[in-house]
């Protein structure tokens, strides 16, 4: 398990990272490949899809990305099942009542009706918001996407309108999932005034933990108080005493070992 | 108007007393001829021979006999004396030339045209029939083979002469044109909004049409008419047409492909690959190729493996309506609420954020 510097606890696994990374390219140019498709109309598109090699390069493009985006999704479902299956993950980002309360008591606080501020778990309500749009989203697509790509075997048993339908579902999906990112990612990742210029988190893997405090309480908490447990057991006894050597790090390292190893999915 | 040479020139009183004097007896003596000019009456001294005759080198016959009748009902009948085309035979006897054939005797005088249709005889140049003739086909038309020689006429007077000209070598398109949508109005009906072969292929600058480039530009050659929204409500016919084949797969390749400009392997449908080209047919017509019990035949041309659903994918020129394709209408209809809905959601929740960091300071 990489090790956080000073202050840092570990966020994102080697895992996570590399699927965001992956999926941030791939959406990228999922986008730059699919949007003069849908706006061909427009200048801009008649002048993109030349200078991208054509319109059957631009669609060669897309399909490989897309193919590619599959991969990874099913690559995700796939890892992140076994290990909740082998209990090694907790899954953490699944909606849970408090997400809709905190919801409400964050906006009742923007509105200024109130002082309280939700105090959050390890995911807040907007990331897990983030996760499952791009997964039921992700999905959408995919599916959509190999409808479009194999209509003759799709009508084998579908309605011939469903290609249409999948055509409109899929473009329209494309717009609100670029939307979203354009919108409320870069928002959350870059201009809020809480994180701006860059988060940088996901790519780094590690977060500060001041942040954990102030941003995901319920989760620091949880730390703390399991931290105090911990030398307890066993099994993770011989890791803290060889971490017990680099001294003050001890605390911060544990906790970016559970918090690493709670993670779903993210 | 007879004359026009003539009146270009200073001519006395008198002059012009005699040339009255002849214009009025002219009547009288070739009573046929009376609107060609002197010059042609008489080169007609000889050649209204019918029997005058030249015979070439390859052993054919060729007539040296103008109808005199029908010169002067040509268009050129009261424009042009003989030497403005035969300008080598300008003098009597006439300079000795040998032609191997009657092609050849043709080809002569090929240029001949030129000097007035400069416009329509460079046109020619860029022609798949030119392009023939250059290759050595001596079969390809020449000016002549299409508009006649002494008899010259108006090329669309009737329009459906302009179609018929054009059947005299291409019989097997004619007979199919012929039973066409577009044939059987303009040939039985005298229907003039209907095309004939010029108006797609053009008649001077005719491209070759097994060419991509002129595949490609369908869809812009029968929008002409389709897209027209006169024409097409005096036959209850949708000016959609192009609009809806653009913005599917087949026609958004199509455009690509034809502003791309690269020959390629991969073709795409264009309107006459399923409505049929020479031999198309009103979409209401049980024979036409795109009627629904027909089409899926159609689509098998491109994808073999097409089932009895698929030609449903297209949504035959119609717009998303609850009546017509009632999934895609909703799918539409739900993302047009979506979307907004939820950009407008968060855009607000950032908004808020902004507003309370802000008041915080």
């Amino acid at each position: 398990m990489a090790r956080a510097k000073q202050g840092y606890v570990i966020r994102f696994s080697v895992r996570q990272r590399c699927e965001h990374l992956l999926i941030m390219v791939l959406f990228i140019m999922l986008a730059l490949t699919g949007f003069p498709q849908k706006f061909y109309e427009m200048g801009w598109a008649q002048w993109l899809i030349p200078h991208l090699g054509g319109i059957d390069r631009v669609r060669w493009l897309h399909r490989l990305s897309g193919i590619l985006f599959t991969l990874i999704a099913l690559l995700h479902f796939g890892v992140v099942l076994s290990l909740a299956v082998m209990k090694r993950i907790e899954l953490n980002m699944v909606p849970t009542k408090k997400d809709f309360r905190d919801a409400i008591i964050t906006l009742r606080y923007y509105l200024g009706f109130s002082e309280e501020q939700a105090r959050f778990e390890r995911y807040d309500y907007r990331q897990k918001f983030e996760y499952w749009g791009l997964v039921l989203g992700g999905n959408l697509m995919i599916v959509t996407g190999f409808i479009l790509y194999f209509p003759t075997f799709w009508t084998g048993f579908l309605p011939g309108e469903v290609i249409p339908a999948a055509n409109v579902a899929h473009s329209s999906e494309g717009l609100l999932a670029f939307l979203v990112v354009i919108i409320w990612h870069i928002y959350n990742a870059h201009l809020n005034p809480d994180v701006f210029p860059f988060d940088a988190s996901i790519f780094t893997g590690s977060i500060s933990e001041e942040r954990v405090e102030k941003e995901h309480p319920v989760e620091y908490a949880r730390l703390i108080a399991k931290q105090k447990e911990l030398p307890a057991e066993k099994e993770v006894g011989e890791k803290l005493t060889q971490k017990a050597k680099e001294g003050e790090t001890t605390i911060k390292e544990e906790k970016a070992e559970s918090s690493s190893r709670k993670d779903d999915s993210g | 108007m007879t004359m026009d040479a003539e009146k270009h020139r200073p001519v006395g009183w008198l002059a012009g007393a005699l040339v009255g004097a002849l214009f009025l007896l002219l009547p009288a003596i070739l009573p046929a001829a009376e609107s060609v000019s002197p010059e042609v009456q008489f080169c007609l001294s000889c050649h209204s021979n019918k029997t005058l005759e030249l015979v070439l080198k390859s052993g054919e016959k060729r007539s040296l006999y103008v109808d005199v009748d029908s010169f002067a009902r040509s268009v050129h009948g009261d424009k042009l004396r003989c030497t403005d085309c035969h300008g080598d035979i300008s003098t009597f006897p006439h300079p000795t030339r040998s032609f191997k054939n009657l092609r050849e005797f043709t080809l002569a005088y090929y240029e001949s045209c030129k000097g007035c249709h400069f416009d329509n005889y460079t046109k020619s140049l860029d022609g798949v029939h030119y392009s023939i003739l250059s290759k050595g086909d001596l079969r390809a038309p020449l000016c002549v083979d299409c508009h006649g020689a002494h008899d010259v006429a108006r090329p669309g007077v009737p329009k459906s002469r302009i179609s018929r000209t054009c059947s005299r070598c291409h019989q097997e398109v004619y007979r199919q044109y012929a039973g066409s949508v577009h044939g059987k109005v303009l040939l039985q009906d005298g229907n003039v909004d209907a095309p004939v072969c010029a108006d797609c292929h053009r008649s001077h600058d005719i491209v070759d049409p097994r060419t991509a480039s002129f595949r490609l530009r369908t869809p812009e050659l029968c929008a002409r008419c389709h897209t027209d929204e006169k024409l097409m409500k005096k036959y209850g016919l949708s000016t959609k047409v192009l609009q809806t084949y653009l913005r599917d797969f087949h026609g958004m390749t199509s455009s690509f492909h034809k502003s791309e400009q690269i020959p390629r392997s991969a073709v795409t449908a264009v309107c006459t690959d399923c409505h049929g080209v020479h031999d198309i047919l009103a979409v209401k017509d049980p024979r036409s190729a795109v009627m629904k019990v027909n089409l899926v035949k159609v689509c098998r041309k491109c994808h073999p493996n097409a089932t009895e659903n698929f030609p449903a994918a297209w949504l035959s020129h119609y717009e998303p309506s609850p009546d017509k394709a009632p999934l895609v209408y909703y799918v539409k209809l739900f993302y047009q609420i979506f979307i907004p809905f939820v950009i407008l959601g968060l855009l607000l929740q950032i908004l808020l954020h902004v507003w309370r960091v802000v008041v915080n300071r």
